[in-house]
C-alpha cells in the first residue's frame, strides 16, 4: 500500500510541478519575477508620493469611473496610464481578508485591474493572498487520531452512547464553549431571524445586516470553530438538517424569486467585496484536471476559505437541501432564462454543483481524511513559482470520492477529548451555595454535583490528549 | 453560627457548568450544549450596618414579617444574548440567560 502511494506521488509530481508554475502565470507575476505582494493600500500610498504615478492613477481612475469604461479604456490616455501602471507597485498588490481598510485594498485593486482585463472575463485573477495559514492542529491531529485509531474513537462515542453521533451538533458545542465563537455565533443568529418570528411572520428580515453578521462571524472567528459547523460530515438527516442551517438560509440565502445565475454575477461584480471573493472562489476552487485532488496547487485549505468567504456576499453559496447521502451546494439562482448564455451559465453554476475540488475539500475536512499532503503546500512560502519540497513518503492517496468514505468511523473524532473530559479527574470546587439565613429561600435548586468543575477538567484533558497524541506519533 | 459559616466555603463569585439547553427547563428542546455561569459563595462578611439592625429588630419581635439580613450572591450583570438552534430546525435567542459578573447585593 506504502509502496503504491510513493509511487502515484512521484507519477504526479511533475504534474503538481506544472500546475504551480500556470498558476504563477495566471497570477501575473510569471514575466519580472514574484516579488512580495504590498497590500494594495501601501500601494497607493507609494504611488501617490510619486508625481508621475499619481497623475497617472487618477486618470486611470477617471478611465473607469464612466459606466461605458470599455470605450473609455480603448482611449490612448487612459492605454497609456494603463502602461505606466503597469510598472508601479499597485499592479501586483494584493489584500488580506479580514484587513483593516479590506474595503479601500480592494477598490485599490481593482481600479487597476479592471483595465487590465478586455470586456467581461469568466474567471478573474483573486485580489488576495494565496492562503498560508493551516488550519490548525487539532484539525489535523484529529485526522491522526482517526486514522490510528478509529476502533477507539467509535466505541468511545458513537455506537456506545446510544445515541446518534452528530458531528455538526458536536461542532455547535464547540462553538458554544468558546465565548468568541458563541457570542459572533449569537450575533449572527439573532441577526439573521429577526423578524421570522412568530409574531411577525410576514415582516422580511434584513439581508444586508444578516449578512454583515456572518461575514464578521467567518472573519473572525477561528476557522477550527467556524469550519466545524460549515463543513461537518453526517450520516443522517437532522445532522445535515443542521448542516444546511448553519448559515441561517432562510434569511441569507433563499429568496422569494431564482435569479439567473448570471444576472446575479453582473450584481456581484458591481461590488468590490463580492467580485472579489467570487474572483478569489474561482481561483482557489476551480478543477484542475492535472493535481492529484483536483484543487489547484492541491491546496483544500484555499478553497475552503475562499468558499467561506462568499458567504454574506450577494453569491452566498449553501447546501440546497438536507441529503446526507449526497451533498449539492449551489448559490440561490438557475439558468432559467439565460437565453444566448446557457452555456456560460450552466458552466457558472457548474463551478459549485459539480465542483470535485469543492467537493473533496469539505469531505476530506469533514471526515478527517488524513492531511498531511494537503498541508505540504501550505508550509511553501506564498511563492508559487517556487518548487515546494514534496517529502513523497508522507503522501498518501488524498482523492476522496462518495463512495470511498466510511461513514461514521471518523466521523466523531473530536469528541475524543470531550469525553475523555467527562472522564478525566474532577476538581472539587464549591457546592452550590444557597444564600444564608433566607427564610423565603426556595430549595427547588438542583445542584449539578461535580460538574461544575469543567474548566479544571478540561485543562488536564488538554494535556492527557496531547501526549496521547505525540505518544501515537512516536510510534 | 459556626454551621453558617464552614471554612472552605468560596466567597461570592462566578462559578460554571456545562449544560444542554434542554436541561435549561426553559421549555426550549435543543441538543446544544451551553456554559451556563451562575453566582455562588459566601456572602456573610458583608453585611452592612443596615443587616445588624434589621437582624437585631427582627430578633427582637418587632416586625411582623421575615426579612434577609445577610447580602445576596447575584449577578450584577448578564452575558450577551445566547442564540441557538432547537431540535425543530428553528432558532431561538435567550436574553441575559447567564451571569457576567457577581456580587453581594
Amino acid at each position: 500500500m506504502m509502496f503504491m502511494h510513493i509511487f502515484s506521488v512521484l507519477f504526479f509530481l511533475d504534474e503538481v510541478v506544472c500546475s504551480l508554475a500556470s498558476v504563477s502565470a495566471v497570477s501575473g507575476a510569471g514575466t519580472h519575477g514574484w516579488r512580495t505582494p504590498v497590500d494594495c493600500v501601501r500601494a497607493s500610498d507609494m504611488c501617490n508620493q510619486n508625481s508621475q504615478c499619481s497623475s497617472r492613477y487618477r486618470i486611470m481612475r477617471q478611465c473607469l469611473a464612466g459606466k461605458d469604461s470599455n470605450t473609455m479604456l480603448a482611449n490612448k490616455e487612459c492605454q497609456a496610464a494603463l502602461e505606466v501602471l503597469q510598472e508601479s507597485p499597485l499592479y501586483d498588490c494584493r489584500c488580506k481578508r479580514g484587513m483593516k481598510k479590506e474595503l479601500q485594498c480592494l477598490q485599490n485593486y481593482w481600479s487597476i485591474h479592471m483595465g487590465l482585463t478586455e470586456g467581461v472575463e469568466f474567471y478573474e485573477t483573486s485580489p488576495y493572498e494565496p492562503v498560508t495559514v493551516r488550519l490548525s492542529d487539532v484539525v489535523r491531529l484529529a485526522s491522526i487520531i482517526s486514522g490510528m485509531d478509529s476502533a477507539t474513537v467509535r466505541a468511545n462515542h458513537c455506537s456506545d452512547s446510544g445515541k446518534l453521533c452528530n458531528p455538526c451538533l458536536d461542532a455547535a458545542k464547540a462553538c458554544n464553549l468558546n465565548d468568541t465563537c458563541k457570542k459572533l455565533r449569537s450575533t449572527y443568529i439573532a441577526t439573521c431571524n429577526r423578524g421570522s418570528n412568530l409574531l411577525m411572520p410576514t415582516e422580511p428580515c434584513n439581508r444586508k445586516r444578516c449578512h454583515k453578521a456572518l461575514r464578521q462571524f467567518f472573519d473572525r472567528v477561528q476557522t477550527d470553530y467556524s469550519y466545524r459547523l460549515l463543513f461537518c460530515s453526517c450520516r443522517d438527516k437532522a445532522c445535515a438538517e443542521r448542516r444546511r442551517q448553519t448559515i441561517v438560509p432562510s434569511c441569507a440565502y433563499e429568496e422569494k424569486v431564482k435569479p439567473n445565475c448570471l444576472e446575479l454575477r453582473n450584481t456581484c461584480r458591481l461590488d468590490p467585496f463580492c467580485r472579489s471573493r467570487l474572483a478569489d472562489f474561482h481561483m482557489n476552487c476551480q478543477m484542475t484536471p492535472h493535481s492529484i485532488t483536483s484543487c489547484p496547487n492541491d491546496n483544500y485549505q484555499a478553497c475552503l476559505t475562499s468558499y467561506a468567504g462568499l458567504i454574506g456576499s450577494d453569491i452566498t453559496p449553501n447546501y440546497v437541501d438536507a441529503s446526507y447521502t449526497n451533498f449539492t451546494i449551489s448559490p440561490w439562482c438557475s439558468c432559467r432564462g439565460s437565453g444566448n448564455f446557457e452555456e456560460e451559465c450552466e458552466k457558472f453554476l457548474r463551478d459549485f454543483r459539480e465542483n470535485t475540488c469543492l467537493r473533496n475539500a469539505i469531505q476530506a475536512f469533514g471526515y478527517g481524511t488524513d492531511t498531511s499532503l494537503v498541508s505540504k503546500p501550505v508550509t511553501v512560502p506564498p511563492t508559487p513559482s517556487v518548487r515546494p519540497d514534496l517529502e513523497t513518503e508522507s503522501i498518501p492517496k488524498p482523492s476522496v470520492n462518495t463512495n470511498d468514505i466510511k461513514p461514521g468511523v471518523d466521523a466523531c473524532v473530536f469528541a475524543t477529548c470531550a469525553s475523555l473530559k467527562e472522564n478525566g479527574p474532577k476538581c472539587n470546587l464549591s457546592k452550590n451555595y444557597i444564600c444564608e439565613m433566607d427564610p423565603n429561600a426556595e430549595t427547588s435548586i438542583v445542584p449539578w454535583e461535580g460538574r461544575s468543575s469543567s474548566s479544571c477538567a478540561s485543562g488536564r484533558a488538554v494535556i492527557v490528549c496531547l501526549s496521547y497524541v505525540l505518544f501515537k506519533l512516536a510510534l | 453560627r459556626t454551621k453558617r459559616e464552614r471554612k472552605g466555603r468560596k466567597l461570592c463569585g462566578l462559578q460554571e457548568v456545562e449544560v444542554s439547553v434542554t436541561q435549561l427547563g426553559l421549555g426550549y428542546e435543543s441538543e446544544e450544549t451551553v456554559v451556563f455561569r451562575y453566582c455562588s459563595g459566601r456572602c456573610s462578611k458583608r453585611r452592612r450596618t443596615y443587616d445588624l439592625a434589621l437582624e437585631s429588630i427582627q430578633s427582637a419581635g418587632v416586625l411582623k414579617e421575615p426579612t434577609r439580613h445577610v447580602p445576596c450572591c447575584r449577578p450584577l450583570h448578564y452575558e450577551e444574548d445566547f442564540s441557538f438552534l432547537g431540535n425543530n430546525n428553528k432558532y431561538y435567542t435567550i436574553q441575559e440567560l447567564s451571569a457576567q459578573d457577581c456580587g453581594c447585593v
